[in-house]
């Protein structure tokens, strides 16, 4: 009986039973890391007044708790903020050298424009040209949201300056062409530098303005004590968020969740990118997938149908074939590398060479930017999409063909009216795969135009609008800087969870959307076929 | 009606004529571009293999004088050469007309130069008969007229002035060498014996110049009589070979004293050192021999403990002329030499990569580089001017270099590298592939070890053992897996698993430990019951559910019990015990983090091949084998198994390319490192992060650009090779069994 229960081999099924239980066991592990970090981020967490025995206080949310390695005594590491009077954000405590802790309801929490955020008591606000602050737990929010017009006043002034900057800029250009094209003293050529000047002063003028309003709105500011009574003063315009989190209801927090994830959508990011928005990032993306999509999707699919219906099959058809399906394999890295050398610096240099010469040696595409990308992205995917296409093409069974035919229709004619409305869901399979695919890749991109920080989105209110020569951020390559390469990587992990989440959302999205689709279709031919 | 039809038809035919052409067209468009990348990738690498190219522009004949040319040279843009004759007189030519230029003297009212030392670009030491010296420099300024046409203009600087003095015994030759306020001057005295004269200028903080002459003699027993000698640029080294072969070396440093370092045989058959030459970098001297053989020395450290000491070795062993040979030129961009031999042969070689770059086609006398290695003059005994234009971007790069030991300079031993930049200006690059391919195949073998057995094992429970419905929901489930973004994957394992793992190292190999155990535990407490139908009703198929709780309790037992065992075993402290007792070093980001990050990347794709495989084997052969009466482990063990194994190999293979081409994570979640090393504990360097980690960094064209190309190509070709051969097995596979 012994003997046969191993002769059975009952034991090996439990074995591979196991390898597939450690399979998903490991998959929900990350899945949930990321989802749970992600998702916690944004939500206001208590501050911990911590009164430590040799009589110091500390003030933080309290971000672990561990068992300190080694021994069985645990230790705490609290987020303290205050960069600015500190140096350090995180800090650890012995549990045992805590007397007491307590969750004091005014302890008030700033985001601020710098030096992250801030954790304090108010004691006092000093604000001029404003009626009086009503008293009370949130005179502190009335007061900044009054401030709010003139803020807004403020930022109106610094696009106009910035502006102007691009039209000088631009006025630039031209006037380096010009030299460029030995054009000496010619009226356009001091209408171009008169309007230069002019701009100049204006710009000057402007600029007067904007630091006289920043220097008499940075005038207000609120007085704040931290954990040991020592006073901060902090300008009322450097405060972007504050709120008192120990003293908030679950839907104030809803309320302050929802903000958060407004700023995340909608917002520019802060602070070396550790804080603030991603829409620069997500704008990047989606841009990037949309231009990759719009180069490689006719290729690839007029590849397919190439192969599938229009070369005759034979030795190298079957080689192609095989040499296609092996190029999804090829590794993205190898992309980005033949981008770099054949579109950045052949394809762009040459471009630069003929079109933009005056700027040399500034190179204009002759560097990355999100056209090169698009199209090494496109490069990568195209396989998948010809891939794709012609095994929708394959499953349609010849009968089909061959009855249209029968009833003269030319190729063309049953390609466009019968096989490709019958492959679409197959081939449009390919094309999220495909984005699914492009939306993940980093490597490439960091080698052929992606950017920490780009100074403007390549679509634009500016003369062409769509500038395919800029430089542009990412979700994934936003995942990799600032875990990586953030000064402060600790203080950066929540932006990393939330940009985590937010890719995978995105490429998950794509991905099941693509396979509901397939399974959809497989239905819809395993009736056709029978 | 019928016209119209015949139009329609016309139109329609036509139409599709195009489009069969517009789609043929594009077709083969993307397919030819597709294989454009290959080659495009492979044409940036060729320059590095391409040879030295040395291309003859003119050569013209000099009129007859009395006067001895003693050096000849040439500037940058290859346009003015000059020579230098015994009288201490510069002729300087044009090239383009072979026109005499000018004519400048090197000092005023001098009798007769005796011996002429090159140094550095165009910088001459002159011995005059009365064994006074004269540094000269030769230096060429480039002028630019209104029209944009350039001129060279020669000047020629004296840089130092050394008087006359007089040695007690007759001079054969004198060497100098002026560094930093400090002009060194040796005699070899025909007794063979060194006379020292050296003199350094010290500045103090209120601008006081201080002048001291320091004088030596070298008069030790020598072991054969001097046939030349050296110093080096900054004055602090000596060396000296002998007729019998000996290379000697002296250390300068000390105003007051000398001290001989080292005795070597440098020649064997102890045949005379001719010549001798400092490679660029002042570290390593050129040796050629009568023999016609030219090697390079260097110091290097010997010796064990207190023992350890710098000994001169041998460390290249460049081409042999047939001749003895007579001058050695080192270029001043890269670590190659000229060197030729009596009969005028000129060969061109790169010492650390041992690579013959060229040889001219005809035999010189006297010959120059330019300042920047572009051109070449060269003067032979008939007074006839040769001028080449050399064309060798990358000496340094040959297969040896990229794929064998290579001895650099400051190494013990020839050595695999990766060092592509460093600090100092006269670095020398280090770009041996072999650590890196070294790093590739460690990860991948590390993740393969991890991911094969899970996916597989995963793959053959999920098509066999479990039911249809878990069936369609894990095949998603694993596909979308599969679209993970690497660089979440890499982000979550470095950042949140490698801190978790370095904590809790000794669980985590507990764990591995442990779980094995308590799962064969179970299966015997299992055997009694396994048949029993009620049993079987409750585990079948359901065997993947019950066995999460098992994982859990075996990794809940191994965090309790590591404490334990660490301090029973370990000493208190697992790390302390691995540095101290195997000398292995525990890194934060090493190779279980990757084999866990590319084991979670690639076992989807693994798993999804082997399902597909062996989903695809047709059932009435497991239907045959379970009729009669093989168990369900047996029938696909031993019946389903071998069917799909084609497939399987395919599942593994593919997954092995993605290992191998993955970066981001292999960039976020190692050291990158280019260290060679099994253990499991510390990180490597990939090809694939390597390209990602240097090419922000490398001067397009350079060296550094073209040989991280040549990665992406070793890249490339692997992934290729192994997708293909996946690729085919796969294909007949699926004829085999007649489906897709």
């Amino acid at each position: 009986m012994s003997k046969k229960f191993w002769q059975q081999g009952e034991p090996f099924v439990w074995a591979t039973g196991l390898a597939l239980s450690l399979i998903l066991f490991l998959t929900m592990l990350l899945l949930y890391v990321v989802i749970a970090n992600g998702l916690m981020v944004f939500w206001p967490k208590q501050v911990a007044l911590a009164t430590l025995s040799d009589g110091r206080q500390l003030l933080g949310e309290i971000v672990r708790e561990e068992v300190i390695p080694g021994g069985q005594a645990k230790r705490l590491q609290f987020k303290i903020g205050n960069r600015d009077l500190y140096g350090l954000d995180f800090k650890w405590v012995d549990a045992s050298s805590i007397t007491s802790m307590s969750f004091p309801q005014n302890v008030q929490v700033l985001e601020r424009q710098e030096f992250g955020n801030f954790y304090g008591f108010l004691s006092e606000l000093e604000v001029k040209g404003l009626a009086p602050p009503a008293t009370g737990s949130n005179s502190l929010e009335q007061t900044i949201a009054a401030l709010d017009s003139r803020k807004k006043e403020v930022s109106l002034l610094g696009k106009k300056i910035a502006n102007l900057n691009r039209r000088v800029e631009m006025i630039d250009h031209r006037l380096i062409q010009a030299h460029y094209d030995k054009e000496e003293n010619t009226p356009a050529l001091a209408a171009l530098q008169g309007e230069k000047e002019g701009l100049k002063t204006e710009f000057e003028a402007l600029v007067g303005i904007l630091n006289e309003k920043g220097a008499a709105l940075a005038t207000n500011q609120a007085i704040f004590l931290d954990a040991n009574g020592r006073t901060k003063a902090i300008p009322l315009v450097n405060i972007v968020r504050s709120y008192q989190p120990n003293a908030m209801s679950v839907l104030a927090k809803c309320g302050y969740y929802l903000e958060r994830m407004r700023e995340l959508f909608l917002d520019e990011p802060r602070e070396s990118n550790t804080e603030g928005g991603l829409f620069p990032a997500i704008f990047g993306t989606i841009m990037l997938i949309l231009l990759m999509s719009v180069l490689s999707f006719p290729l690839g699919v007029l590849a397919g149908i190439y192969l599938r219906e229009y070369a005759k099959d034979g030795y190298l058809v079957r080689l192609v074939r095989i040499a296609v399906n092996n190029l999804a394999g090829i590794p993205s890295i190898v992309y980005g590398i033949f981008g770099l050398g054949f579109f950045v610096y052949g394809v762009g240099g040459s471009i630069d060479q003929m079109f933009f010469p005056e700027r040399l040696p500034t190179p204009t595409f002759g560097t990355g930017g999100i056209l090169w990308t698009s199209l090494t992205l496109g490069l990568l995917t195209v396989p998948v999409v010809i891939v794709a296409t012609e095994e929708a093409l394959g499953a349609i069974s010849p009968g089909i063909r061959e009855g249209s035919q029968a009833l003269a229709a030319t190729k063309l004619q049953t390609l466009t009216r019968i096989l490709l409305p019958m492959a679409s869901p197959g081939i449009l399979t390919g094309f999220i795969l495909a984005m699914a695919r492009a939306a993940g890749e980093v490597a490439p991109l960091m080698i052929t135009g992606v950017v920490k920080l780009a100074p403007a989105l390549p679509l634009d209110g500016v003369f062409p609008y769509l500038h395919l020569d800029r430089k542009f951020m990412h979700l994934g390559f936003h995942i990799y800087d600032i875990g990586f390469q953030s000064p402060n990587v600790e203080a950066a992990k929540p932006m990393v969870y939330v940009t985590t989440l937010l890719l995978i959302l995105i490429v998950l999205l794509l991905t099941s959307t693509a396979i509901h689709l397939r399974n959809r279709m497989r239905q819809r031919y395993s009736v056709t076929d029978v | 009606m019928q016209k119209l039809d015949r139009q329609f038809i016309r139109k329609v035919r036509r139409q599709d004529r195009v489009a069969t052409r517009i789609i043929t067209l594009g077709g083969l468009l993307v397919i030819a571009s597709v294989i454009a990348i290959l080659v495009l990738i492979v044409r940036v690498t060729l320059p590095l293999f391409q040879p030295a190219h040395a291309s003859m522009t003119t050569n013209f004949s000099l009129p007859a004088t009395t006067a001895t040319p003693l050096a000849v040279g040439i500037d940058d843009t290859g346009e003015v050469g000059f020579l230098l004759d015994d009288h201490g007189l510069f002729s300087f030519y044009r090239i383009g007309d072979h026109s005499l230029l000018t004519t400048m003297a090197a000092a005023p009212k001098k009798e007769r130069v005796l011996t002429v030392e090159r140094s550095k670009d165009n910088v001459f030491t002159l011995l005059w008969a009365d064994n006074s010296i004269t540094v000269t420099q030769v230096d060429f300024r480039l002028l630019y007229a209104e029209d944009g046409q350039r001129t060279v203009k020669p000047e020629v600087m004296t840089l130092e002035e050394s008087p006359a003095r007089q040695y007690p015994v007759a001079v054969k030759e004198i060497k100098a060498s002026a560094h930093e306020g400090r002009l060194t001057r040796v005699a070899l005295l025909a007794n063979d014996q060194f006379q020292i004269d050296r003199e350094v200028v010290t500045t103090d903080l209120f601008d006081n110049q201080k002048k001291e002459t320091f004088s030596l003699l070298i008069d030790e027993a020598l072991p054969g009589m001097v046939t030349t000698f050296l110093l080096d640029a900054k004055g602090d080294t000596l060396f000296a070979g002998t007729d019998n072969g000996s290379l000697l070396r002296w250390d300068l440093r000390d105003n007051t004293s000398c001290r001989r370092t080292d005795n070597e045989v440098a020649v064997p058959g102890r045949k005379a050192v001719t010549s001798l030459a400092m490679v660029f970098g002042d570290i390593s001297v050129a040796v050629g021999d009568a023999r016609g053989g030219l090697a390079t020395w260097s110091q290097v450290w010997t010796g064990e403990g207190k023992e350890r000491t710098q000994k001169l070795r041998q460390t290249h062993v460049l081409t042999s002329h047939a001749a003895p040979i007579t001058s050695i030129l080192p270029t001043r961009r890269s670590k190659s030499l000229f060197s030729m031999d009596a009969t005028g042969l000129v060969n061109y070689d790169h010492m650390t990569s041992e690579k013959h770059l060229l040889s001219l086609d005809r035999p010189l006398n006297l010959f120059a580089l330019s300042g920047q290695g572009g051109s070449l003059i060269g003067l032979d005994q008939h007074r006839t001017v040769t001028v080449w234009g050399i064309d060798c971007p990358h000496p340094e790069i040959s297969l040896k270099t990229l794929f064998a030991k290579v001895w650099y300079e400051n190494y013990d031993r020839p050595e695999y590298v990766w060092q592509s930049s460093s600090g100092n200006d006269d670095f020398e690059p280090k770009f041996s592939l072999i650590p890196l391919l070294f790093g590739t195949v460690k990860g991948t073998l590390y993740a393969m070890l991890f991911a094969v057995p899970l996916a597989i094992f995963g793959a053959v429970y999920t098509s066999q053992f479990t039911t249809c419905a878990f069936k369609k929901t894990i095949k998603p489930v694993v596909e979308i897996m599969a679209s993970v973004p690497s660089v979440v994957i890499g982000f979550l394992v470095a950042l949140w698993l490698a801190p978790i793992i370095e904590n809790t190292i000794l669980a985590v190999i507990l764990t591995v430990l442990i779980l094995p155990l308590l799962f064969v535990i179970i299966m015997s407490a299992l055997k009694p019951f396994y048949k029993k139908p009620s049993v079987k009703t409750f585990c079948h198929s359901y065997e993947f559910l019950l066995l999460v709780p098992v994982i859990i309790a075996s990794m809940a037992l191994a965090v309790w019990l590591a404490p334990f065992v660490e301090h029973l075993v370990f000493a208190g402290n697992f790390k302390q015990w691995l540095y101290n007792d195997l000398g292995m070093r525990y890194d934060q980001r090493n190779c279980i983090i990757i084999a866990f990050g590319l084991g979670i990347a690639v076992i989807p794709i693994i798993f999804s091949i082997t399902e597909d495989a062996i989903s695809n084997i047709p059932p009435s052969l497991s239907a045959a084998s379970l009729a009669l009466g093989a168990s369900r482990w047996q029938t696909i063990w031993r019946v389903v198994m071998p069917s799909a194994s084609p497939g399987i190999f395919a599942a593994i293979m593919i997954g092995f390319g993605r290992a191998v081409g993955e970066t981001m994570i292999v960039l976020m979640a190692t050291g990158n490192t280019p260290i060679m090393d099994w253990s499991i504990f510390n990180g490597m360097r990939t090809l694939s992060a390597n390209v990602a980690v240097e090419i922000p960094e490398a001067a397009v064209n350079g060296s550094l650009y073209r040989v991280l190309f040549l990665c992406a190509t070793l890249l490339f070709a692997l992934t290729f090779i192994v997708n293909t051969g996946a690729e085919l097995v796969r294909e007949r596979l699926r004829k085999k069994y007649g489906r897709y």
